[in-house]
């Protein structure tokens, strides 16, 4: 089965787009090498993780971020540990740790029991990112509502200027959801390969990068397992990837790692004579 | 003000009586059709259907088919908690395939579903404004790439379904919240007040609407014989409250 928007992955629909003709081409070997993400600081903006799951162990910090229409802001931060209500960032936390064994997981939990506020709490998610110099967020969440627009640009362009890399998984309908079809994102959508270190680039966007998906053995609540289908599982696949280049390399921007992706992309044509053009 | 002289409030209050009467006929019909052919196509289990209760933070199961259907319609869940509570929250769709080896997540499913699946495909219900429900797919023994895309299509049909009805249970706010839209500040301002203040439809008039509904579906006659009986009772009701 294949979720919304990754068809354009599939192995007859993808177009091979040229390599970046430089002195020596980008590998993956020097985007990431051994790099284990060690360093580097990666949110997981969802339901919670589960610390302790084998797949998981133990996370540097977590935020739970609840609506409150008493606060000023409107919403109440509760630092320190809590449960994943769901089981989806425990997925997400379990696959980033796959690709990235050694980074420094956040949970910051927004994803909770009532909907009421549902996109002040996302917003002040990103916010508490941006505040917390995270170095990337995993967003597997989007709203299509057109009243968040303008909030999330903002936030989103933000991220984009402080080099927080904000990763997020397309939506299933193909209509505009925000804030995962903004340039300034890593918009990511499924493909059937299993290899997490496999990646393509759709040259024909939103839809940006190319992930494992389909089918995936990911970890969930209460120390399982199970296999799971959906966007939301590809996108912390180039989550870890990202922390990985970003533990190699510091200090990239957004738009640098973006191109080391499309470098790297398994559909990414490295036959062209490396050389000025 | 007084209410007489107030045409748009009357109008608000007028609109959230007769709203429930006019709910499209066939609304749950509808939603059970649905629910049944995407059981049918995908040669499913089971298929269920949950509505947001916005202000109880709940889901509740509308429609099902299939195995467990019984046990789940009517049946509420909390919003945080399981599949179904992650699809609304997040309004992304999931499929999870073998859920039985952990009995943890198996319990889970089971409480939203009244049946243990081996496999669970969940697909957000959303209109244009927001999520609203969710439609499960239970043991779908026919597999193809398309699963999502196809029950996407069955979970708009549905999500539309159910705002079209929402529109006429709540006709006296819909109204004027629908006309601020389209109006220029100051008339906005007014016309969300009067939504505001519009009367919430009350469950007495909606039962009566729904033994409409139910005459609806009846025949000619009994229409006919129906609504002499209630011209009658209602005859011999304002007499007696006549002062004698």
């Amino acid at each position: 089965m294949k979720p919304a928007w990754s068809e354009q992955f599939d192995a007859d629909a993808l177009r091979p787009v040229e390599a970046l003709k430089l002195q020596q081409p980008i590998t993956k070997e020097w985007a990431w090498g051994d790099s284990t993400g060690s360093g580097v600081k990666v949110a997981i903006i969802d339901s919670g993780v589960e610390v302790g799951h084998p797949a998981v162990g133990d996370i540097a910090g977590g935020i739970a971020i609840e609506y409150d229409p008493d606060e000023e802001t409107l919403v109440r931060l509760v630092e320190g540990p809590h449960e994943d209500l769901f089981g989806h960032g425990t997925a997400c936390a379990g696959i980033i740790r796959t690709v990235a064994p050694d980074c420094e997981i956040y949970s910051v939990r927004v994803l909770g029991e009532r909907l009421t506020g549902k996109g002040i709490v996302f917003a002040a998610g990103l916010r508490w990112c941006i505040d917390n110099q995270m170095n990337v967020v995993n967003l597997s969440l989007s709203s299509g509502k057109r009243d968040h627009f303008d909030l999330f640009h903002e936030l989103a362009d933000e991220a984009y200027f402080q080099n927080v890399m904000l990763v997020s998984a397309v939506n299933n309908v193909p209509k505009p959801s925000y804030p995962s079809l903004y340039s300034s994102v890593f918009s990511v959508a499924s493909h059937e390969r299993k290899d997490p270190f496999s990646l393509d680039y759709n040259p024909s966007p939103p839809v940006e990068f190319g992930a494992p998906g389909i089918d995936v053995e990911v970890a969930w609540s209460g120390g399982s397992r199970c296999l799971a289908t959906g966007n939301s599982f590809a996108a912390p696949h180039i989550a870890g990837l990202v922390t990985r280049i970003l533990g190699k390399h510091r200090g990239l921007t957004p738009f640098e790692v973006k191109t080391i992706l499309r470098s790297v992309a398994d559909n990414a044509d490295r036959t062209t004579k490396s050389g000025p053009a | 003000m007084s209410q007489s002289s107030d045409p748009l409030r009357e109008i608000a209050r007028l609109a959230a009586d007769l709203g429930p009467a006019l709910v499209p006929a066939g609304h749950n019909e509808l939603l059970r059709s649905i629910t049944a052919a995407a059981k049918e196509l995908f040669d499913a289990a089971a298929c269920s259907m949950a509505v947001l209760d916005e202000e109880a933070d709940e889901l509740v199961f509308h429609v099902a088919s299939g195995e467990g259907a019984e046990e789940v319609e009517g049946l509420r869940v909390p919003m945080g908690q399981g599949i179904a509570g992650w699809v609304v929250t997040s309004g992304q769709p999931i499929a999870i395939e073998d859920v039985t080896h952990d009995p943890r997540f198996a319990v889970d499913v089971a409480e939203s579903t009244g049946y243990v699946p081996r496999s669970i495909l969940a697909m957000p219900l959303e209109t244009d404004r927001a999520v609203i429900g969710v439609i499960e797919v239970l043991d779908r023994r026919s597999q193809r790439d398309r699963d999502m895309e196809l029950l996407a299509l069955f979970a708009r049909q549905a999500a539309l379904a159910i705002e079209n009805s929402r529109v006429f249970t709540d006709l006296g706010r819909a109204l004027f919240a629908s006309l601020e839209r389209s109006a220029d500040e100051d008339l906005g301002e007014t016309l969300r007040s009067v939504a505001a203040g519009a009367p919430k439809p009350g469950s007495d008039l909606a039962d009566l609407a729904a033994q409409f509904h139910r005459l609806a579906l009846l025949g000619d006659d009994e229409r006919t014989a129906a609504t002499r009986l209630v011209g009658e009772f209602i005859d011999y009701l304002e007499a007696k409250r006549r002062p004698r």
